[in-house]
């Protein structure tokens, strides 16, 4: 509206209706928003299960040692100051300029955020519920399975969401900084800046953020329905 | 009488603030099978410690607890335990922490469950299978964890004043409950409180500890028939008796605070 009726008078910023024709063209008539979305898909995906899984159970190994953690927690710390942006060049380097690079920076930027949560989630577990499975013969992996990983289900899924937030970003960067990379939203937006089509580059960025925002709903939000809501953990007693 | 457990100069200490401080200090007892011990004593006098040593979660210092002549060195299935905070599993129903530890020892689903059934009917919790835990109040809480303990058939039942969070109409209600579910299914029980009623309602030995450092003050049996009233003359004399021996250590503990300079 602002741009319609003038008030923004920059010659290059598209209106909404331009903005929709765009992706309509670039999703059902170019059908190239397609390649775009899958490449970036499969990247994130790749590089974010990598982290839940790798996070997680780095996470519980953390939390069940004293030495483990004492030893690693202020390597962590170090390691989850880092900007991501700044790992890319290192990765461009040493990983080439391909899906490695980027897939890596997304495991990079999520997989802390989860590794830090998993471990305080089982760090602050009541002592006696890990007693009372204790009680009955548990320890191990039948304990991480069944007593600390639901347990501590609240912070994971803390750590789930702030990761997939993180991963979102390196993707988007990472794509940007991989020349090798021809299809991916991120890189979408970028090459728009040689047609200066503000069209394509807004349209990007909304899909880019209206698919966060999807993610978190349909899979973090469901996820937490269905377990830490139903058993009344979100709550204190 | 038969024994159960065998506790043989037992001592624990912790240290806090460089300083060393004794919990259980030399402990001999033993905890006759198949009856109700109470363990009492003023607060920090180390009554919980002692239970968690035989529940396995905490090592002695020195000294040793067997259980039917075995080494108690770890928790184990052969001993099931009530926590005055429930500690329910809030990710499962009613039914699913009752079938827990069932499941986890070798059991087959169906098997668990009809046999969970039968606790579920024993701790009077029909209706309630697949309620979670959060949904229920204290004193249901505290019947599954009850039932949860007792599912897996462990020798001896440890409850750490598994009725201290509940108001007083419950908890009287939660002792009835209790003492009936142990004329149906007989177990040994060591039971730790402060609550001097409690005791007298419950036990078949009264075991009073003194104040820090915890030592053996004396012992108390208590040959009452069962059901037991809160109100009858025996019930009132056991009473007396074990508030001397407590009053004494109350009074210690009071003079001692008191007597610090700095205060």
């Amino acid at each position: 509206m602002l741009v319609r009726s003038g008030v923004i008078q920059l010659r290059s910023l598209p209106a909404p209706s331009t903005l929709f024709s765009t992706f309509w063209r670039l999703a059902f008539i170019d059908g190239v928003f397609w390649k775009h979305f899958s490449g970036s898909f499969y990247r994130l995906l790749s590089g974010y299960l990598l982290a839940v899984f790798l996070g997680t159970i780095i996470g519980a190994l953390l939390a069940q040692k004293e030495i483990l953690r004492d030893l690693f927690e202020p390597t962590l710390n170090i390691l989850m100051s880092v900007p991501t942006i700044a790992w890319i060049p290192i990765f461009l380097i040493t990983l080439g300029l391909g899906d490695k690079t980027v897939i890596t920076a997304i495991f990079i930027s999520s997989f802390f955020a989860i590794v830090y949560n998993t471990m305080r989630g089982i760090e602050l577990i009541d002592k006696n519920t890990v007693n009372a499975a204790r009680m009955m013969g548990l320890s191990g992996v039948k304990m991480f399975t069944f007593v600390l990983f639901p347990a501590s289900l609240l912070s994971i899924i803390n750590g789930l969401r702030l990761a997939i937030g993180y991963a979102w970003r390196a993707l988007v960067g990472g794509e940007l900084l991989a020349a090798l990379i021809e299809r991916g939203l991120g890189k979408m937006v970028y090459q728009a800046r040689y047609f200066n089509d503000a069209a394509v580059m807004l349209v990007g960025l909304l899909v880019i953020g209206i698919l966060g925002y999807l993610l978190d709903q349909f899979f973090l939000t469901v996820l937490e329905k269905r377990t830490v809501e139903k058993w009344g953990m979100t709550h204190k007693k | 009488m038969e024994n159960i457990i065998q506790i043989r100069n037992l001592f624990k200490s912790f240290r806090e603030n460089g300083k060393e401080l004794v919990a259980v200090d030399h402990i001999d007892l033993e905890i006759p099978k198949n009856q109700f011990t109470v363990l009492i004593g003023p607060s920090g006098c180390g009554k919980t410690t002692l239970l968690n040593m035989i529940a396995g979660f905490e090592k002695p210092t020195s000294g040793e607890i067997s259980l039917n002549g075995k080494l108690i060195i770890k928790p184990a299935p052969d001993r099931g335990y009530v926590f005055q905070d429930y500690a329910l599993f809030p990710w499962r129903t009613v039914l699913g922490n009752i079938t827990f530890g069932l499941v986890h020892n070798g059991w087959n689903k169906p098997d668990a469950e009809e046999k969970a059934q039968e606790l579920i009917d024993l701790v009077n919790l029909q209706g309630f299978e697949h309620a979670y835990p959060h949904t229920l109040s204290g004193g249901m809480k505290q019947r599954v964890a009850i039932a949860r303990a007792l599912a897996y058939d462990p020798e001896v039942l440890l409850m750490d004043e598994p009725f201290g969070a509940l108001d007083a109409q419950t908890r009287k209600h939660m002792q009835r409950e209790l003492s009936k579910i142990l004329e149906k299914k007989r177990k040994t029980v060591v039971f730790v409180t402060h609550s001097v009623i409690e005791a007298v309602f419950l036990a078949d030995l009264v075991v009073v500890m003194t104040a820090r450092p915890g030592r053996i003050k004396g012992m108390v049996r208590i040959d009452l028939p069962r059901p037991r009233s809160y109100v009858e003359d025996h019930y009132l004399q056991y009473r007396k008796q074990i508030l001397d021996l407590l009053e004494e250590e109350v009074e210690k503990e009071l003079k001692e605070d008191g007597g610090h300079p700095e205060l």
